[in-house]
């Protein structure tokens, strides 16, 4: 075939795929477009309507009576001034800025020793990924066990300093954060370990081996080659996480149940509480849009950045 | 080995009851089950009732017992094709053992019992301890209809009549007269007992199942140890003996704290949910005969130097409790009780029953477990001891449920006197004794033994109601946090006492105070006016 | 990188420590599910860091054969918890991977769907327990409540973001030539999908669906609110197991706790070969 053949055969059939491009585009996202308006659609209006009621399931009255119990804007005023939903906001952020950067430099570590190749590489690689596995529930429990003032937290620091320690983690309102965010950085540490450990070993050994030949010393080579190459895996990683994180409640609500006190409450803690003991259901609405709104602005500017880093990358 | 012998013991247990319930069952279709079962051992004039072993006949019933009468009314409903064929029951985890395992060798289970006298199949839905009444709240708000009955706290009663989901059952109770305040078999207090356990507004919305009494107790061991009295007695003047005040109690309790040596002074629970339950005891005693949480307009009594001093007292006695006391739970709490960690504690009345028990390889403190009437305080020339009502399941009929009669004859049959001591004896469960017939029951003695059964009579005779009326779980919720608060030092007494009653006011005003200044006349009618002596 | 001795034994050091240090909570689990309750040393003083009696006795005890008849009783044993969770986990991940995976090709290739990056990430982030009342309301009234399809459905969409973004990053950095190559000599856009594109894609999708079905095994809130008692799953399960004989029964939750590691473990090992090549995003194009 000649490349004039080609063209003229490219662009006879050029209208005719397109259009059928744009079909198979429409039904290849279609499902995905159908579930998240599944998901989305009722549970919003819904809670757009409740939200403006002070409807509570101990009224007596369904949801769709709520109108009864209009109060216009009465929760979103009541928002402002609820500084323990405030509070639980900023631990949520204070836990995920502890625990993203402190996963993200673990398993960057990790993932610099493991790259190439030493003896025992594979069982130990395979033995960091274990936390992963571990239902984060289960986890919870045992965090609990471990954490106790007879527990053996305290025991191996026992063993280490040479007298008893018996401090009581959990009891502490700033040490039961702390537990709570050890637990967190234990079950995700190896899974930035696993990805960051995939960016590194794609970074193409000649370019690092001309660097070296160069005299360009370890450093150097890792912030001018490496991280560079890694920039997209890396931002993926912490995407990954902060999201998760933003949501954590397993592990905590069974170590804690988000207490003593508030001290460990994060904002899933916060609203299943409010949820499932106050009750007052049209307040949890006006709380799940403030976040929902919220979320939204910073998602779509962190996309808008994302794409745009990404066209800059090409 | 043990193990073995538990186990061959369990499966002949088990096989002994479906012989059993075989023979009740496979009796002639024409012959109704009733009669069918005295062909196979019920005493002369009985009708119904559990069979096979001795001492069967004390949870027989003749005609026209209130047993009697809901099996009647379930088969006439039955005949009229107005039952269903099961009945869903929603119900604690923990507490289903003492519905389906037989108790005790030789007899059948309740559900068995139930099942064979009825036809009607009970179906019975575990629920996470202290997921009840979240289960109740969704299956009402999403109209799951997941079940007929409910079992939720007490506490929550009057919540759960104000969102319409359980059922007003005044027509049925008119009906079929289940007798609940009889003088000599009914509840403790009789109308009085009925209408606080089982009534919201007068109306009766639930079936009381259980007593949740808070009791103390102790280890007799530590208690009886010479060298223990002989130390005490000269470093605080009297004898060491289960404490009748909060002085007593806080001074013996530091007395035995010794951590480095796995005992602590005493574990009565300070965590959120359930820690508030000792506050109150300290505070209601405040004054004589009660100290209330609200006066008769329904303003809060607690910002109040009674208020303030029971907090101080509450917070202080956290040293001699485990360190870990701020997070633990009953699991935690029994689960150290049983390993010989503490001196004291309190707990429910069932606490004996599980611990101090031969058939329980996991306690180190069988036969060692004593109980004592609460502290008190000397006020006006007398002793006021205060404890606890709390939590206590009740059943209570789902609004969704197609069939609420026969619902309810159910609930009327499992909580009258007879059923309910044979189901309470049973140590598979939760459920413990609160009607008068449980307290003089020689098997529910056993189980619980006589030493604490007695001390349990009269704690109940001393037993402040905790918030039962609508917003009660509000309440406690702003009570329970600002406690913790106070306890992990975030807050003074005082301070916690100020913010309780600021939220106090502003769940009142949500809830409307008309209805609750009724409600908490209500309240304080059940509360206790008994004194004890000095000394 | 250096190969050193010093730095040896540093690396050795290091991952050595680390190792121990997340090796601590595994192992913990794993030695109380074999410990006997006198053991367990919850809330007492006496700790037991390995079994002194080792004993199957917890295993027993979740499949419904106790060592002591008065602990707890047991209305259903773990299998059923342990089938639901692998219903509602396997068939929430097949509908993430299906939808999420060609609505990622659809918009990668022909550009459709371009509000999905942001929705679906809104849908991630987005706390579920706070729109879970009006999804439990819905899914009362689709008659979903209780079900392990009605799990699985909720997971396949909570899950669905997972698999569009990671499968859209590796399809956006797939070289389109051969796909072209293929187009022209005839294939149909479909077939080149299933023929050339999903094939090239094992390794992305294999570690995809290991992620898609870790957090869907994991979850404990989403079930605890959509399940009442036929198909409870694991997590939700456990809660149920304390007893008024022990408290908490740490030996079951553990040895529970075990078996629950079971699937992730076995999916891990079986798309080894695929993982590191899998988890690079697409991203490292050479």
């Amino acid at each position: 075939m000649t490349v004039a053949a080609l063209d003229t055969r490219t662009e006879a059939m050029e209208h005719e795929d397109a259009r059928d491009s744009r079909k198979l585009g429409f039904w290849l996202t279609l499902p995905a477009q159908l579930l998240v308006l599944f998901i989305a659609v009722f549970p919003i209006l819904m809670q757009v309507y409740i939200s403006l009621t002070d409807w509570s399931p101990l009224d007596g009255i369904d949801w769709w009576q709520a109108h009864q119990l209009w109060n216009t804007f009465a929760n979103y005023t009541d928002l402002l001034e609820d500084n323990r939903f405030w509070s639980a906001l900023g631990r949520t952020a204070l836990v995920m800025a502890i625990c993203v950067p402190c996963e993200f430099l673990l398993g960057l570590g990790l993932a610099i020793l493991f790259v190439d190749n030493f003896p025992g590489r594979r069982f130990l690689y395979s033995v960091l990924l274990v936390p992963m596995m571990v239902v984060p529930a289960v986890a919870g429990y045992m965090f609990f066990m471990l954490f106790q003032s007879g527990g053996p937290v305290n025991d191996i620091l026992s063993f280490f300093t040479g007298s008893p320690v018996r401090i009581a983690w959990l009891s502490d309102p700033d040490l039961a954060l702390f537990a709570v965010i050890v637990s967190d950085i234990w079950q995700w540490t190896p899974l930035m370990f696993l990805i960051l450990l995939a960016g590194l070993v794609g970074v193409p050994e000649d370019q690092l081996r001309a660097a070296t030949l160069l005299g360009a010393s370890w450093t150097t080579r890792f912030i001018t080659i490496v991280l560079p190459r890694m920039k997209t895996i890396i931002i993926i990683a912490l995407a990954i996480r902060v999201i998760e994180n933003f949501k954590v409640f397993d592990n905590f609500y069974i170590m804690t149940g988000g207490g003593p006190g508030v001290a460990t409450e994060t904002i899933s803690i916060y609203i299943y509480k409010v949820t499932q003991q106050e009750l007052i259901w049209g307040y949890v609405a006006a709380v799940a849009l403030v976040i929902l709104i919220t979320l939204s602005v910073v998602s779509a500017y962190a996309i808008k950045r994302m794409s745009r880093s990404r066209e800059l990358s090409r | 080995m043990s193990m073995t012998t538990a186990i061959s013991r369990r499966r002949f247990l088990s096989t002994a009851a479906n012989a059993g319930l075989v023979t009740a069952v496979s009796a002639p279709f024409y012959i109704r089950p009733g009669r069918a079962r005295a062909a196979a051992g019920l005493a002369d004039g009985m009708v119904g009732g559990p069979t096979g072993f001795d001492g069967a006949e004390r949870y027989q019933y003749g005609p026209d017992t209130p047993e009697a009468r809901a099996i009647e009314a379930v088969n006439a409903l039955k005949g009229a094709g107005k039952a269903p064929d099961r009945i869903v029951l929603g119900l604690s985890d923990g507490s289903i053992g003492q519905l389906t395992q037989p108790f005790p060798a030789g007899a059948p289970s309740i559900k068995e019992l139930w099942e064979a006298e009825t036809g009607i199949t009970l179906d019975i839905v575990g629920v996470p301890n202290g997921q009840e009444f979240t289960k109740v709240m969704q299956d009402v708000s999403t109209k799951g209809g997941a079940f007929d009955i409910y079992a939720v706290e007490w506490n929550r009663l009057g919540d759960l009549a104000e969102t319409g989901g359980i059922v007003n059952l005044d027509d049925y109770v008119a009906a079929h007269r289940p007798e609940w305040d009889n003088a000599e078999r009914g509840y403790v207090g009789g109308a009085q007992g009925v209408s606080l356990l089982n009534n919201y507004r007068g109306s009766t919305y639930g079936v009381s199942l259980d007593g949740d009494f808070q009791i103390w107790n102790h280890r007799t061991d530590l208690f009886s140890d010479p060298a223990e009295q002989k130390a005490f007695a000269d470093k605080h003047g009297y004898e060491l003996a289960p404490p009748r005040t909060w002085k007593q109690h806080d001074e013996i309790a530091a007395f035995f704290h010794r951590p480095d040596k796995g005992l602590f002074g005493s574990t009565d629970l300070r965590n959120q949910g359930w820690g508030y339950t000792n506050w109150y005891q300290r505070f209601v005693s405040m004054a004589s005969p009660n100290q209330f949480l609200f006066a008769d307009d329904g303003s809060a009594l607690i910002n109040s130097e009674a208020g303030i001093s029971a907090t101080q007292e509450y917070v202080d006695s956290l040293a001699h409790h485990s360190p870990d006391a701020i997070s633990w739970g009953w699991p935690e709490q029994y689960g150290n009780f049983a390993s010989g960690g503490a001196a004291m504690t309190c707990a429910f009345s069932n606490l004996p029953k599980f611990l101090d028990n031969a058939g329980n390889e996991g306690s180190k403190v069988t036969g060692l477990v004593g109980s004592h009437l609460p502290p008190g305080r000397e006020i006006d020339g007398s002793l006021i001891r205060r404890t606890v009502l709390w939590l206590n399941l009740s059943a209570s009929v789902s609004s969704q449920s197609k069939h609420p009669e026969a619902s309810y004859l159910l609930l009327q049959w499992l909580g009258s006197s007879r059923i309910y001591s044979w189901m309470t004896a049973n140590p598979g469960g939760y459920f413990d004794p609160f009607q008068l017939s449980n307290f003089a029951d020689p098997l529910v003695r056993q189980t619980y033994h006589d030493y604490h059964m007695d001390v349990v009579r009269e704690s109940v005779a001393r037993t402040v109601p905790t918030i039962n009326y609508p917003g009660a779980t509000a309440f406690h919720n702003a009570l329970d946090e600002n406690l913790v608060a106070a306890l992990t030092g975030s807050k003074t007494a005082a301070e916690a006492m100020a913010d309780t009653e600021k939220q106090w006011a502003r769940v009142a005003r949500r809830i409307g105070e008309d209805k609750l200044v009724e409600a908490i006349k209500a309240n304080k009618a059940a509360w206790p006016t008994i004194t004890d002596p000095i000394g | 990188m250096n190969r050193s001795l010093p730095f040896e034994i540093f690396r050795y050091a290091a991952i050595l420590s680390l190792v121990a240090l997340s090796l601590v909570p595994t192992l913990w689990m794993a030695s109380m599910a074999f410990k006997p309750i006198a053991e367990w040393s919850a809330t007492g003083a006496d700790l037991t860091w390995w079994p002194k009696s080792p004993t199957l006795d917890n295993f027993r005890f979740l499949f419904g054969e106790s060592s002591s008849e008065l602990i707890v009783a047991l209305d259903r044993t773990a299998g059923q918890p342990i089938l639901s969770s692998l219903l509602s986990a396997v068939f929430g991940t097949l509908i993430a991977m299906i939808s999420g995976t060609s609505a990622a090709y659809g918009l990668s290739r022909f550009g459709s769907g371009g509000n999905l990056p942001l929705a679906l990430i809104q849908l991630r982030i987005f706390p579920p327990m706070a729109v879970m009342i009006p999804v439990m309301i819905m899914w009362a009234f689709l008659g979903l409540i209780d079900t392990w399809y009605g799990l699985a459905l909720v997971y396949g969409i909570v899950t669905m973001p997972f698999a569009f973004w990671l499968m859209k990053t590796f399809f956006d950095d797939m070289p389109r030539e051969i796909e072209d190559a293929a187009l022209v000599e005839g294939c149909s856009r479909l077939r080149v999908f299933w023929k050339i594109t999903l094939p090239m894609m094992r390794p992305a999708l294999a570690s995809s669906a290991l992620f898609v079905f870790i957090l869907n095994w994991s979850d404990y809130l989403i079930a605890l609110l959509l399940t009442t008692r036929d198909w409870v799953t694991i997590p939700v399960y456990m809660a149920s197991l304390s007893s008024s004989m022990t408290g908490q029964l740490y030996g079951a939750k553990a040895a529970l706790g075990l078996i629950a590691a079971i699937p992730p473990v076995i999916l891990g090992i079986a798309i080894q070969k695929h993982l590191v090549r899998g988890l690079t995003f697409g991203a490292l194009k050479q």
